[in-house]
């Protein structure tokens, strides 16, 4: 099969996929108790944007009716209303996911990158000191529980030693007074650092295991012995033709991982009110909010779906062996 | 392999276990939050004053900390710290258990029948591990928290459960698909065995030990769910647990106030899943020889 013929059917599974998790939603949601106008319509709103809103969203219609309508408006991007902000989902979505994209793209790719070379280092060093140091606080970060390491971080870093803010993204001042563009990178820095540690030590833990034993399972194969055999150095062996083959599941396991780090990404947004999409998620589900909270939950799924997809390919990419 | 075989080989197991460093700690570790599980039952019976969902010290009106009268200190309303960590205990292993084992029987049905039938039954169940798998547990408990309200314990144990059974499936079907063309398979259908007798009487005793040693991961991931939804507020008010503590000092405003009150929770959270996790580690060993040998070669 060709990677072309094989992107095509990923496509098309994903959205049979997603078609079915939308499916599954609108059922729960009219399953659920309370009536549908009641979840959908802010009562705060003018009689007459009340009217409208129901005539959009076919609230007034029967079940199947209102379904089509649902899909039909899930395609053209309208989700309704937030009753908080009083605006349309999809805009408030757009302004909370570079922040949620930033910080979790950077996180993600420090902390594999570290947990390659550190997994490689442990592997290589098997046994030593410095092995058992690197695989037991792997393992320690890997169990830590996320929120309470984010409070920990926050109360030592930020609160007894005030290095770093307390919460949120910009510090006001900054950004009224118009300063130059390097010093607002600074500001967005010094703000991301502890959200950033956080989720980088978490993931550091599982990358270095997986990479660790991956590379041990690797030292045995016939073309290490073969690369030893030919005389090479051991730094271009581990280098070259271990730590390249070894680093392929660790590849893998970021896709898969993903749920996870979701899960910890929404945690960490949440103790340090960064304003992802994540803390949009939880915020929406503790105000009531439902079309706030719908729309961050079907994009979170379309990420993990796309996602997952990216990292088929990217596999394919990088292991020749395998042809679609 | 007959009784006598069985009792040695459980011993031999049993050794390699308690060797691996592992294993020691993490036995250690649990059983000392057993004690604290028990424990929970006989602390509100000493004074009704200790109940950690109702008992408040009348002479205290604010968090304080650690005293004679309360080992830990008490919450902003006076309730006693060392009675809540015990109870949180308690809800850890419940929730913690009772997840993994839902997890692992739904699990194991689904990947037997999987792998047994294969066909367009196998395709379909699979597909669906995989779409269960990759979702965020957390996220689908969240937005199902913004439809139906808040959950009582069953129902979030539950939750986590239908999110968990894919990884056992997926193993389990593995290693049905190997037993199906074992001969004692074949002359079982020969003799005229029905399908589901097959299944459960010759293939699940065949697969229930690999199944109960990915219990112990099943616990940890259902523990660490279950304390990070309640420490998000939503979680059953009902019931204390170490999720529900954070989230008690994060939303009073004591967090940076009393280091007594938010350290031992999530130590605790941590600290369970680990010795879990070790326990896993260390079985793995056991159950597998190969990475056996990868130790005692260092």
């Amino acid at each position: 099969m060709g990677t072309r013929k094989f992107i095509f059917k990923k496509i098309i599974e994903i959205t049979i996929i997603f078609f079915v998790i939308l499916t599954l939603l609108f059922f729960l949601f009219r399953l659920s108790p309370g009536s549908p106008i009641s979840k959908m319509v802010d009562p705060g709103l003018t009689l007459e944007d009340q009217v409208l809103l129901i005539e959009q969203l076919g609230l007034d219609r029967p079940a199947f009716e209102q379904y089509i309508i649902y899909l039909k408006n899930f395609f053209t991007g309208n989700l309704g209303s937030s009753f908080h902000y009083g605006e349309a989902v999809s805009s408030i979505i757009m302004a909370k996911l570079p922040w949620t994209i930033l910080l979790f793209s950077l996180s993600t790719i420090l902390a594999a990158y570290a947990g390659i070379v550190l997994g490689k280092i442990s592997a290589w060093n098997k046994g030593s000191a410095l092995d058992n140091f690197l695989s037991i606080s792997a393992l320690i970060c890997h169990t830590l529980f996320i929120p309470w390491f984010a409070l920990l971080l926050l109360w030592v870093l930020g609160f007894k030693l005030g290095w770093f803010p307390l919460g949120g993204v910009l510090s006001p001042e900054i950004w009224i007074t118009g300063s130059s563009i390097p010093l607002k990178i600074l500001d967005v820095l010094h703000h991301m650092f502890l959200p950033l540690m956080t989720l980088f030590f978490i993931h550091l833990g599982s990358y270095l295991l997986l990479m660790r034993s991956s590379m041990l399972g690797v030292f045995k194969e016939d073309y290490i012995i073969t690369a030893r055999a030919k005389g090479l150095s051991e730094k271009v062996i581990r280098n070259k033709h271990a730590a390249k083959n070894a680093a392929l599941p660790v590849l893998t396991s970021v896709g898969l991982s993903l749920a996870f780090s979701i899960n910890g990404g929404a945690l960490t947004e949440q103790v340090f009110t960064w304003p992802g999409i994540g803390r949009e998620l939880i915020f929406a589900v503790s105000n009531n909010d439902y079309p706030l909270a719908q729309a961050c939950f079907l994009l979170i799924a379309a990420v993990v779906l796309v996602a997952n997809l990216i990292v088929d390919l990217l596999y394919a990419y990088m292991d020749p062996r395998i042809t679609y | 392999m007959s009784q006598n075989q069985h009792i040695e080989r459980f011993q031999k197991g049993w050794k390699i276990f308690i060797k691996n460093p592992l294993g020691k700690t993490g036995v250690t570790l649990l059983l000392i939050f057993m004690l604290m599980a028990i424990a929970s039952f006989f602390i509100p019976l000493i004074d009704p004053m200790y109940d950690p969902m109702t008992g408040i010290d009348p002479l205290i009106k604010t968090s304080t900390g650690p005293s004679m009268q309360h080992f830990l200190g008490t919450d902003n309303v006076g309730r006693d710290l060392f009675a809540q960590l015990m109870e949180g205990a308690k809800i850890a292993f419940i929730v913690g258990l009772s997840s993994a084992f839902i997890s692992i029987v739904m699990g194991t049905v689904i990947g037997m029948i999987s792998g047994y039938a294969g066909g367009m039954t196998d395709i379909i169940l699979m597909r669906m591990a995989d779409i269960i798998m990759i979702m965020p547990s957390l996220v689908i408990l969240l937005i199902l928290a913004s439809l139906f309200g808040q959950f009582n314990i069953w129902i979030i144990v539950f939750i986590i459960a239908i999110m968990r059974w894919p990884a056992v499936s997926r193993i389990i079907r593995s290693q049905t698909l190997s037993l199906k063309s074992r001969p004692f398979i074949e002359a079982s259908r020969v003799a005229g065995a029905s399908n589901i007798r097959i299944i459960f009487r010759h293939i699940m005793p065949n697969v229930l030990p690999l199944a109960f040693l990915y219990m112990t991961f099943r616990v940890t991931s259902a523990i660490l769910v279950e304390a990070a939804l309640s420490f998000l507020g939503f979680g059953d008010p009902s019931q204390v647990s170490w999720g529900m503590m954070l989230q008690w000092v994060w939303k009073s405003g004591y967090m940076f106030q009393a280091p007594y009150w938010m350290i031992p929770p999530g130590l605790c959270i941590s600290l369970l899943t680990l010795s879990f996790y070790m326990l896993g580690r260390a079985m793995d060993e056991v159950l597998d020889p190969r990475l056996r040998k990868e130790e005692e070669e260092r």
